[in-house]
């Protein structure tokens, strides 16, 4: 038989068993199987990103579902680099993978919300008047307004509608510029970068308005001086895929893997590749697992330990052995071939200022700007001029760039050193470290050190006078043993004289022979691979009080081996996501420059010293930091004094400007019959009425009976209610639970509220009081009459709010994102709607700019303002003082505006028009162009192609109704995101330098990136002028790039890389060369030592506050998936040994404070931390388990309630080249790492959760 | 069908006045269908005369204090479910899906969780399968109603009603860990972590022992501690 019926040919009968009986057959339903394929299912999937002062810009994938967001993963489709290199991605970290709670989280922020007893009053008065008058009924009244402003952070807040709330805000918009002036309403944002068109709302708003946009980067204290003084920019730096092509890297006061969490892995590659890698912490941070050494210097001593490098590096690579690469590199880059004055100071001479052209008889040829050109000898002994130097920037063409050229077009070779035959002198050089606080390391040498120097004799037009070069000045700052004699220099590193590594290991800690080790690698490496060495620093160097002094003394080491500029190597500070990578298309977006110019900006650390009273409280003097060698002259004064002083010359900006109202000036003027910039001049500088309301003895042209008063600047009385701040917006931040410096102070002065101040101010205490600033016995408390908050989630700073207004979260708008870690830019965009009545910052702002328009024309119609700003860097107005400081106020020199005053502007607001001109792109770009950084070009092609892209509004300028509209003008305006543009860009530039660099872009002509190209994909920015490195095929964004490789000089004085300060300030601080300065004495224990004793030990240690690694700043600290991770709340790290001491036990509750205030947090006892020191990650916020205070009775604080902002006079200056004022770029920074705190254990941990009949409960 | 549903939800929403002008109303539903025994009833009538007696202004501070600044007296059920976990979304959308299936769409920019939203659902459905609805979360609105009680506030009836109807077991106040937040040593083993251990069960997804563990800490801790 076949069989072959026996078989199945369409069948198989299923088995009730297989594999040996290992695998059953069912056929259960699989319903459950739902579960697992619910977990993956989604409608769609959304880029965004997580718009957060991270630096990160990760591109993630948000992925939706029946219109909820269901979760989000890491992106993985970035634009491959290059053969050779490690790809960019995954980007992300654990806090931007739980960052879809935030959306639907309890504690997400719902509706607008209004503070319940202000509402109250408004609808009462409301009722009965107009929106303005209704407001003026609220805050003229003193006691209505302190019914709501004395009752901030202490909850009360009831919702209401937008309409009614929009209301609101616009009628104390109007009721403040109307009767104080525009410049009275303030609006915080920090980082545009992480999400700019949400900050272009707000400051767009604001500016059109007339009102003030403030600086962050410098408030944050992310801002490093020492760039601008070096470079004459901000901050650039190399991206973080650079690092894979560094050969030595240094990582110091940074901790990558924690901060710089998607970026990390470069470093990690790079090691395998066999990069060497040294780590400069002084606790056991995460970071020092990446190190082959690691160097634990004291806290607050690294400049020590880089001067101790630098002394070993010109021994080895500069002096005993010249290393070619490194004197070329020094002689055309840098300003050390310069020549710098020598002038007599009793028995020796001291450096003074860089010789110029205009010194010389016959201004060495010179017919422009020859105050503004600096002068070296040519390798035949000869001065000259050589091209670059800034005053070959301005008022003449293609002659600025850094070719070894003289004016006449002759080759030149600069001498870096006059050499050993030269007659030497004897030079003062400034000493600091005699002294040190606390337990730092004072060492026994005299705090003016002379050390001999060769020096040259030059006629000039005023006679004989002796110069130096840069060079010699420099190696003999660094105590260099050259065999001119004298004393105070060194051969030997064993030797105990600064900066020796001997002298170093004294002040540091760190042995001699790391330090001399570390010094060789580092130089080696640069030696044999043309400048491939590099380190990465960051916050815990810069967040010091003379934080110059470790950044330069590193930027030195970089510069002396000729690693600025050149790929894998470089300055890398990674701190605050400052790159806004399409800048020139965002700027007249965000600022209203297409309606009206100049807009109101403010250094924010000036402006809340001053408005926050802080300088009430100061006691750091200024005898105290000056130099032994500084210049004759009046140094007298308290650092808001030196403010003032720098505000009336023009150096820094002012908020309030005038006590005048600036809408009432122009009026004022034409009364007088005379130009507004004259007539504020004048009126300025006209002595005030005598007491006794006699008038003024010589009242200026024009005045009659009944004339307006002088003009007054309101920053000599920050007091006077006149002069007060208003109205607050604060947008995308926490002010007061994370960056306020000096946070009960805030709470005291500014809001006006329950506080933990715990010193008394100057008055009280019997100290020096400013002599510029009035002083008022009774300090004010509640300046603000309105502080608006907008935000996604309940955070500190809402909680002391008047009004809260709910924003879209980075899951439900429309935006862009830059970052200086990836060459990438990334849209967020909107996966949902936002929830429940939350808006975007786009929306809202326009919401307030529409009730505006519609509520102002009670008060305001169109208005003439005046506007005063100071000397702008980038701008030809930057060469205004060459020479020395002179103030008008002291009758110096005549006021002149622009040149040794605030510059004066007259510019008009339509009010009733605002919401029309917010929505259009105006005129004023067609009609003045477009550019930055001291280039402009024709942009008339890009608004044509907006006006058909986003529409035409019906004023005729193009659209910008949406955010998306907003975001395609920045994009189409940017070279970054234009190639056109781009070569437009370079073109201008180029017609400046002389040079062709439009072969940067030039490929890249036609490529116009758009928002929905960077939603497929994040793209790649173009080459363009605005930052000095390129984007290629070939080499890694690197900063300085061009400078070195396109002969762009840097902008700064010299047009070089910039070592040696000369202006008078700098000197009279001892700061012209880099220095070792011990960390300052803030004086904040004595006042509470032993005042609030529990019977627990007191011990007193240094206060550092790093940035976590369970959230970014405040962000995250209150989700609970991250909170998990760690305790639950704030902790305070402290060392094994002090915790011994104080009697603390791992977990207690403690408790830091000091003058300033008082905090509370767990301790985490570790071996991380050094003796000395308690570290607390900053901005825990005090919303989420944080008990009351022994000695304050309030809730907690923050870490920066012990901290207060203290101002340095060097970051006041202006005026002058690279130290001129530019917004986020100079200007005084907001340290905080000197401080210290008294921590002790707590003996009763109160959560003041009593019930709300007590009123206390926050 | 019943508006006792629809009128426990209002008294449980931000107060308005014209909730204050309703609330005859909603005592007058509430006696006629009577669906809310008579004890809670008397609890209720108390918020009743409170919401039509008091300041508006006063009203909608205290409400905003309790269920708007408290992560633990959120009105939003998955809060207390979920919490931060990434489950919460799924949960969202089978509860929208619930509610599609009967034909009902959400027109309130409000989540799907939100407990007056989910009553007005019940409101649209028969009796017997509103109530067995409502016994799904019929734990977390006893702690609620418990949480409420502790802190004295009137509202502490609409939900104490709500957990009756659900049949939730009362456990009773007693049975709550009466957390002493001066007591430290008790608050640290509360808040301690197991040892991470690598083998099966011990994760915190799915159903295992610490993520049901984490679970009921987060549910049994007192709402005074959670401001």
């Amino acid at each position: 038989m076949s069989h072959f019926l026996d078989r199945l040919t369409f069948f198989r009968k299923q088995v009730d068993t297989f594999a040996d009986g290992h695998g059953v057959v069912t056929d259960e339903p699989r319903a459950w199987e739902d579960a697992y394929r619910k977990r993956w299912q989604h409608d769609k999937i959304v880029r965004s990103t997580h718009g957060v002062n991270c630096t990160g810009s990760c591109s993630w994938k948000i992925y939706v579902k029946g219109g909820i967001v269901t979760w989000e993963t890491q992106q993985t489709d970035y634009p491959r680099t290059r053969p050779d290199m490690p790809n960019h991605e995954p980007r992300g970290c654990s806090r931007g993978a739980s960052y879809s709670w935030y959306l639907y989280s309890a504690n997400r922020l719902k509706h607008p919300m209004v503070r319940g007893r202000l509402l109250k009053l408004w609808r009462e008065a409301r009722a009965i008047r107009t929106p303005v008058a209704a407001w003026a009924s609220i805050v003229e009244d003193p006691a209505k307004r302190a019914s709501y402003t004395s009752k901030r952070g202490l909850g009360g807040f009831v919702r209401a509608s937008w309409d009614e709330i929009n209301e609101i805000i616009a009628a104390a918009n109007a009721y403040t510029v109307k009767t104080y002036g525009p410049d009275r309403v303030i609006g915080f944002s920090p980082i545009p970068a992480m999400s700019m068109v949400s900050y272009a709302a707000g400051s767009r708003y604001l500016s059109l308005l007339g009102g003030v946009c403030m600086s962050f980067y410098d408030w944050y204290c992310d801002l490093p001086p020492a760039s601008p003084m070096t470079w004459g920019e901000q901050t650039d730096v190399p991206e973080s895929a650079d690092w894979y092509n560094a050969g030595f890297l240094m990582l110091w006061g940074s901790n990558v893997p924690q901060t710089r969490t998607p970026d990390a892995h470069f470093y990690t590659e790079v090691r395998y590749k066999g990069t060497k890698s040294v780590v400069v912490s002084p606790d056991y941070a995460e970071a020092t697992k990446f190190a082959d050494l690691w160097l634990h210097p004291k806290q607050g001593t690294d400049a020590a330990l880089a001067l101790a490098m630098g002394h070993v590096m010109l021994r080895e690579f500069h002096l005993d052995r010249s290393v070619p690469y490194f004197a070329d590199y020094a002689r055309r880059y840098t300003d050390l071939p310069m020549l710098v004055r020598l002038v007599r100071q009793g028995e020796h001479y001291v450096p003074e200022r860089l010789l110029r052209a205009a010194d010389f008889a016959d201004a060495l040829g010179e017919t422009n700007n020859a105050d503004w050109k600096t002068v070296a000898l040519d390798a035949d002994g000869k001065p000259v001029a050589p091209l670059g130097s800034i005053g070959f920037r301005w008022g003449e063409q293609g002659k600025w760039n850094l070719q070894s050229k003289g004016s006449s077009g002759a080759d030149v070779a600069l001498r870096l050193t006059l050499g050993n035959d030269a007659p030497t002198a004897s030079v003062a050089f400034p000493y600091f470290g005699g002294t040190a606080p606390h337990d730092f390391t004072a060492t026994d040498h005299p705090d003016v050190l002379p050390r001999n120097l060769p020096t040259h004799r030059v006629m000039l037009k005023d006679g004989e006078t002796l110069v130096a070069t840069v060079f010699d000045l420099f190696c003999a700052n660094y105590g260099l043993d050259r065999g001119f004699g004298g004393d105070n220099v060194a051969y030997d590193y064993d030797d105990d004289k600064p900066f020796t590594p001997a002298w170093a290991e004294r002040v540091t800690g760190v042995p001699r022979a790391h330090i001399i080790h570390v010094a060789r690698m580092f130089a080696a490496n640069a030696e044999k691979t043309n400048g491939r060495s590099m380190v990465i620093l960051g916050a815990g160097l810069n967040h010091w009080y003379h934080m110059d002094m470790a950044y330069r003394g590193i930027i030195n080491l970089l510069v002396l081996c000729g690693c600025i500029g050149q790929s894998g190597g470089g300055w890398s500070h990674y701190v605050g996501q400052e790159k806004l990578r399409p800048q020139t298309g965002w700027q007249p977006v965000a600022f209203a420059l297409d309606w009206n110019r100049p807009p109101r900006q403010q250094n924010s650390t000036s402006f809340f010293y001053a408005h926050t009273d802080q300088w009430r409280y100061e006691t750091l003097n200024v005898a105290g930091i000056l130099s032994p060698t500084a210049p004759r002259g009046d140094w007298n004064g308290s650092l808001i004094d030196y403010n003032v002083r720098a505000e009336r010359m023009g150096w820094l900006p002012s908020a309030p400007q005038l006590k005048q109202n600036p809408l009432t000036i122009a009026a004022q003027a034409k009364a007088a019959g005379m130009e507004v910039k004259d007539y504020v001049a004048q009126s300025l500088s006209t002595p005030p009425p005598l007491a006794g309301g006699e008038p003024a003895p010589d009242l200026i042209r024009g005045w009659g009976e009944g004339a307006a008063p002088p003009l007054e600047l309101s920053c000599h009385d920050p007091d006077d209610p006149v002069n007060w701040p208003r109205n607050l917006f604060v947008w995308r931040s926490n002010l007061l639970g994370s960056s306020g410096k000096g946070h009960e102070y805030f709470l005291k002065h500014l809001l006006g509220t329950k506080n933990g101040v715990l010193g008394k101010d100057l008055g009280a205490e019997g100290g020096d009081k400013p002599r510029e600033v009035v002083w008022h016995e009774e300090a004010p408390e509640g300046k603000l009459d309105l502080l608006v908050t907008l935000d996604f989630r309940m955070s500190t700073t809402c909680i002391y709010s008047d009004i809260v207004l709910p924003t879209a979260t980075w899951y439900e708008k429309n935006d862009l994102n830059t970052s200086d870690m990836h060459p990438f830019i990334h849209p967020l965009s909107s996966a949902v709607d936002p929830a429940w009545e939350s808006r975007s910052d786009w929306d809202i702002y326009k919401g307030i700019a529409k009730a505006f328009s519609a509520v102002a024309p009670e008060v305001l119609g169109v208005e003439t303002d005046v506007v005063l700003t100071p000397v702008l860097h980038d701008t030809a107005a930057e060469l205004a003082q060459p020479f020395d400081v002179r103030d008008w106020k002291r009758g110096e020199i005549e006021p002149v505006p622009g040149r040794t005053m605030p510059n004066v502007a007259v510019v008009e607001r339509d009010y009733p028009n605002l919401y029309a001109r917010f929505t259009s792109l105006g005129p004023l770009l067609e009609k003045l162009g477009n550019g930055g950084k001291g280039i402009g070009w024709n942009t008339q092609h890009e608004i044509d192609f907006l006006r058909t892209l986003n529409g035409a509004a019906p004023n005729g300028q193009p659209k910008l109704e949406t955010d998306i509209d907003a975001i395609e003008a920045i994009l189409s305006l940017a070279p970054e995101t234009n190639g056109e543009v781009a070569v437009k860009a370079w073109e201008a530039l180029g017609k400046v330098t002389g040079q062709a660099h439009a072969h940067l872009a030039v490929a890249k002509e036609d490529e116009k990136i758009r928002f929905r190209d960077i939603v497929a994909q994040p793209r790649k920015i173009i080459s363009s002028p605005t930052w000095s490195g390129i984007e290629s095929e070939k080499v890694c964004y690197n900063a300085g790039y061009t400078n070195v490789h396109e002969l762009i000089p840097w902008r700064t004085l010299t047009g070089r890389q910039q070592l040696y300060q000369d202006h008078l300030w700098m000197r009279a601080f001892g700061e012209a060369f880099v220095t070792w300065r011990p960390p300052i004495d803030t004086k904040a224990l004595a006042p509470v030592q032993g005042k609030h004793g529990n019977g627990n030990p007191e011990i007193a240690l240094n206060f550092i506050t790093p940035h976590q690694k369970w959230g970014i700043h405040s962000t995250y600290s209150d989700n609970l998936l991250m909170l998990t991770l760690n305790r639950g709340g704030p902790v305070i790290w402290l060392s094994e040994d002090d915790a011994h001491r104080a009697g603390i036990a791992d977990n207690d509750w403690v408790e830091a404070y000091n003058a300033n205030g008082a905090l509370v947090a767990r301790a985490v006892v570790s071996q991380r931390v050094n003796p000395g020191m308690a570290l607390m990650y900053h901005a825990q916020e005090k919303i989420v388990n944080v008990p009351g205070s022994e000695v304050t009775g309030q809730r907690g604080g923050i870490h920066n309630s012990v901290t207060r902002a203290v101002l340095k006079p060097t970051h006041m200056i202006g005026g002058y080249a690279q130290q001129s004022y530019g917004f986020n770029y100079y200007g005084t920074v907001g340290s905080n790492r000197d401080e210290f705190i008294i921590v002790r254990r707590m003996s009763n941990v109160d959560w003041l959760d009593a019930p709300l009949a007590e009123k206390e409960a926050v | 069908m019943a508006r006792t549903w629809r009128a426990l939800g209002a008294l449980l929403s931000y107060p308005t006045e014209e909730l204050q002008v309703a609330t005859a109303e909603i005592a007058a539903v509430l006696a006629d269908e009577a669906i809310v025994p008579a004890k809670q009833r008397t609890a209720i009538d108390k918020l009743l005369t409170e919401l039509a007696t008091t300041d508006m202004y006063e009203l909608q501070e205290r409400y905003f204090t309790l269920f708007d600044r408290n992560r633990s007296l959120s009105l939003h059920l998955f809060e207390h479910v979920h919490g931060e976990s990434r489950d919460r979304g799924q949960a969202m959308a089978d509860l929208i899906a619930l509610y599609a299936s009967h034909g009902l769409e959400m027109t309130a920019s409000e989540l799907p969780d939100f407990l007056p939203l989910f009553l007005e659902f019940l409101s649209l459905l028969p009796d017997a399968e509103a109530r067995a609805l409502l016994a799904e979360p019929a734990a977390i609105l006893r702690a609620l109603a418990d949480r409420l009680a502790a802190r004295d506030t009137a509202y502490a009836a609409v939900i104490d009603a709500l957990a009756e109807l659900a049949q939730a077991p009362s456990v009773g106040r007693s049975e709550i860990p009466d957390e002493d937040p001066t007591d430290l040593v008790a608050l640290d083993a509360a808040w301690e972590e197991t040892a991470v251990r690598f083998g099966p069960g011990e994760m915190t997804d799915g159903c295992s022992t610490d993520r049901l563990r984490t679970r009921l800490r987060a549910s049994m801790r007192d709402a005074r501690a959670a401001a």
